[in-house]
């Protein structure tokens, strides 16, 4: 469904993606990891349109993601939980999922899919006429989720979702990302945490310095002595 | 007690105010005073019975009123004197007062007696009472020969002004500063097509359309190539803007416009092959003096109510005044429309997070550019409105500090609210139009009276009664007030929610992340 070709970005002169070439299939996990500034944000930065690819091609369903804006990438069904959540802080919860929902033509579901997010965090419920600034991390990294869930997309872009969140907050994250995907949403997801990530994948690429060294099952990954070595800390 | 400390300051406020400007004031100032006094402290209380409430301001009510009254004979019967005026007639005294003291009791009380209603009823009567006032004004103004509504019509230009300004900066996010280009753009529009200067006379009712068209057209054009420009970098772009078209206007008096392919392309090929030509050249326009440079277009034409063969007078600034208020009415309902639809959520977005904005699908460029022509649509209205009941418009009054004084107006007003920008027009152009010049009056009769007198030298007694003069200081004045704004109340007089909420943030503090217990998260 999704497919990256050797695809090259650059911030002015710096080298950040040297040839990523990786797929997506329907209704699969797949996640990207690596340590920092291996070019995981970017990758995900390049496919939303944000950053152009100097290079190569990013194709979904057949379009040609690298030649549009970012804007018209978000109304194709990518949808992004970025990092740093960039919610929208003087907003309210409500507002905040509303503008999730900006993109989408069809908004005759909207009260269903509002109702689905929020049962799935329900801490946003209690907190729907809050300002997003004033929510606190986990529930910030909640609201970024439920408003790039609100898109509906066909696929979820999941930028370090366990970023800043307490032990228990990560487990709570990550059972929602696999129900979600057992619901049927493809998920992209870049994590520093190797373990939790591949627990959850179906596959997995392991980036270092901007070229993917490594491409696999996620469970077979697990057992790779070199990920085991530097990413999972198993001596 | 804290609405007694209002009733004083509201009382000594408005009892100085009739220092300046005698005789029927006390009557106007009263009913304004009882009107925001009234409104200010409804707030305060829970709905409940009106009654209650009116009699719990009752106090506070009758303190500002005694202030008020208690000023104003002390002025008539002591100040008048001393700055070598005679005092009023003793009707004007009377009445004045007895109407004065009555209005700030009644307006207080009931303003805040309305908080008692339903919130529906409430803000309906509190409409219906401040447009029976609104439309009182000019007339209770023409009985008492108070002459103010000519200068409330400046302070309602700026409003609408400060209303375009809004959508800019307050909704979008973007910093302008060569604002009053547009309204520039607005008003020679105007002058163009209804003076002698061409020999064009249209009509007032299409002109105005056409003005806010040219602004619109121009914020377009400005915004295309520099919008995608953040913060600063914009900033500075509007500030060249603005000082361009000012010394575009001064500047378009030779205007000579030919036709590109018959006059430079075509005898141009014609030579570079070695040949000679003669071939007649097409010219639009040859030596026209489009803008009339530094005396500016005057006459213009004014607006003619159809029908009724109406033509508005500058004598008689009452039919100006309803004018500028339609407008003002028509603005504010486009400007709430705006504000809740799919565009004004945009712009919002665009203002919290642009990256954020456009990976929710919104383009930012053409978002941006909306603001840019929506807000620069208004300043048109201005602009027109503006030419015509000057009835003349000269280039230096476009220049930077016009542009600088109407964003003091969205900032003092309050960043993003409608209502609050409204008080910040209202607030900034009464003073600088109706309060300096009477200070002024009042500074140098009480100066002749007093001190002056006493100063040999006469070349010291020149340089006192020379920098006496509030009206040499009015940017000191807005100046300050800026920045005792900033460090006070930096969300403006009436915030917008969403402003305040980030400005005080710290004194709410942000509900603490609990680490979920272990039943909790095993649930989810």
């Amino acid at each position: 469904m999704l497919e990256l070709k050797d695809v090259h970005t650059y911030y002015g002169n710096i080298h950040a993606l040297k040839g990523i070439s990786l797929t997506v299939n329907d209704g699969e996990i797949v996640t990207l990891i690596g340590s920092n500034g291996a070019g995981k944000s970017t990758t995900l930065r390049t496919i939303q349109g944000l950053n152009k690819p100097r290079t190569g091609s990013v194709v979904l369903d057949g379009i040609e993601l690298h030649k549009l804006p970012a804007h018209e990438v978000a109304t194709l069904g990518v949808a992004q939980s970025p990092e740093g959540r960039m919610i929208f802080p003087r907003m309210t919860v409500m507002e905040n999922l509303e503008m999730g929902a900006y993109a989408r033509k069809d908004i005759t579901s909207f009260k269903d899919d509002l109702e689905h997010v929020l049962t799935l965090f329900p801490r946003l419920r209690e907190r729907i006429t809050q300002k997003g600034g004033t929510l606190s991390g986990g529930e910030q990294q909640m609201l970024a989720m439920g408003r790039a869930l609100m898109a509906k997309p066909k696929i979820l872009l999941l930028d370090e979702p366990s970023m800043g969140l307490a032990p228990l907050l990560v487990e709570l994250i990550f059972d929602i990302i696999k129900k979600l995907n057992e619901d049927g949403t493809t998920i992209l997801l870049v994590e520093q945490n190797a373990l939790m990530a591949l627990s959850i994948a179906h596959r997995g690429y392991v980036l270092q310095t901007g070229e993917i060294v490594l491409a696999d099952d996620a469970k077979k990954l697990m057992k790779n002595e070199e990920v085991q070595k530097t990413y999972l800390g198993v001596e | 007690m804290k609405n007694i400390r209002s009733g004083i300051t509201f009382g000594i406020i408005g009892g100085l105010l009739t220092f300046l400007f005698g005789g029927w004031s006390v009557t106007v100032i009263g009913c304004l005073m009882g009107v925001g006094l009234g409104m200010g402290m409804a707030g305060r209380f829970e709905r409940k019975d009106p009654l209650k409430i009116a009699l719990a301001v009752l106090p506070s009510a009758l303190t500002a009123a005694v202030l008020l009254v208690g000023l104003s004979l002390y002025q008539n019967n002591f100040v008048q004197e001393a700055i070598g005026k005679r005092p009023a007639a003793e009707n004007t005294v009377l009445y004045g007062n007895l109407i004065g003291f009555l209005g700030t009791v009644l307006f207080t009380t009931l303003l805040a007696a309305l908080r008692g209603l339903p919130e529906k009823q409430e803000q309906t009567a509190r409409m219906i009472l401040l447009a029976a006032l609104i439309v009182a004004f000019p007339f209770v103004d023409k009985l008492t020969a108070l002459r103010w509504t000519a200068q409330i019509i400046f302070a309602l230009i700026f409003v609408i002004l400060g209303l375009g300004l809004n959508i800019v900066v307050g909704y979008a996010g973007l910093l302008d500063l060569g604002y009053a280009a547009f309204f520039a753009i607005g008003a020679y529009t105007t002058g163009i097509l209804s003076s002698p200067q061409h020999g064009i006379f249209m009509n007032f009712w299409l002109v105005i359309w056409i003005a806010a068209a040219m602004a619109a057209l121009w914020g377009f054009m400005l915004g295309a190539p520099t919008l995608p420009l953040r913060g600063d970098y914009l900033a500075i772009v509007t500030l060249g803007f603005g000082e361009i078209v000012p010394v575009l206007f001064r500047n378009l008096i030779d205007v000579t416009i030919k036709e590109p392919f018959t006059c430079w392309i075509l005898p141009g090929l014609i030579r570079l092959f070695g040949a000679e030509t003669t071939m007649a050249c097409i010219t639009f326009v040859e030596h026209e003096d489009l803008t009339a440079g530094e005396k500016g277009i005057s006459p213009i034409g004014r607006p003619v109510i159809p029908f009724i063969n109406y033509e508005f007078q500058s004598s008689n600034p009452i039919p100006w005044y309803f004018l500028i208020i339609m407008i003002i009415l028509l603005s504010v309902f486009i400007i709430r429309r705006l504000r809740d639809s799919r565009l004004g959520r945009a712009w919002m977005a665009i203002r919290e997070d642009e990256l954020a904005a456009a990976q929710m699908g919104i383009n930012p460029v053409t978002t941006k550019l909306a603001a840019f022509a929506m807000g620069a649509t208004f300043s048109g209205f201005a602009g027109a409105f503006y030419a015509a009941y000057i009835a003349g418009i000269f280039p230096s009054v476009f220049d930077f500090s016009a542009s600088i004084i109407i964003l003091c107006v969205v900032i003092l007003g309050g960043i993003g609210n409608i209502n609050g920008v409204i008080v910040g027009g209202l607030v900034i152009m009464t003073a600088d139009r109706l309060f300096l010049p009477a200070l002024k009056d009042f500074l140098s009769s009480l100066l002749t009276h007093t001190v002056l007198p006493s100063i040999s030298d006469p070349v010291v007694q020149r340089a006192v009664s020379d920098n006496a003069n509030p009206i040499l200081y009015r940017f000191l004045f807005f100046g300050l007030t800026l920045v005792i704004m900033m460090a006070v109340r930096p969300e403006g007089l009436i915030p917008n929610a969403q402003v305040r909420a980030e400005l005080h943030s710290n004194e709410t503090p942000p509900i603490e992340d609990e680490t979920p217990k272990s039943k909790k998260a095993k649930k989810g």
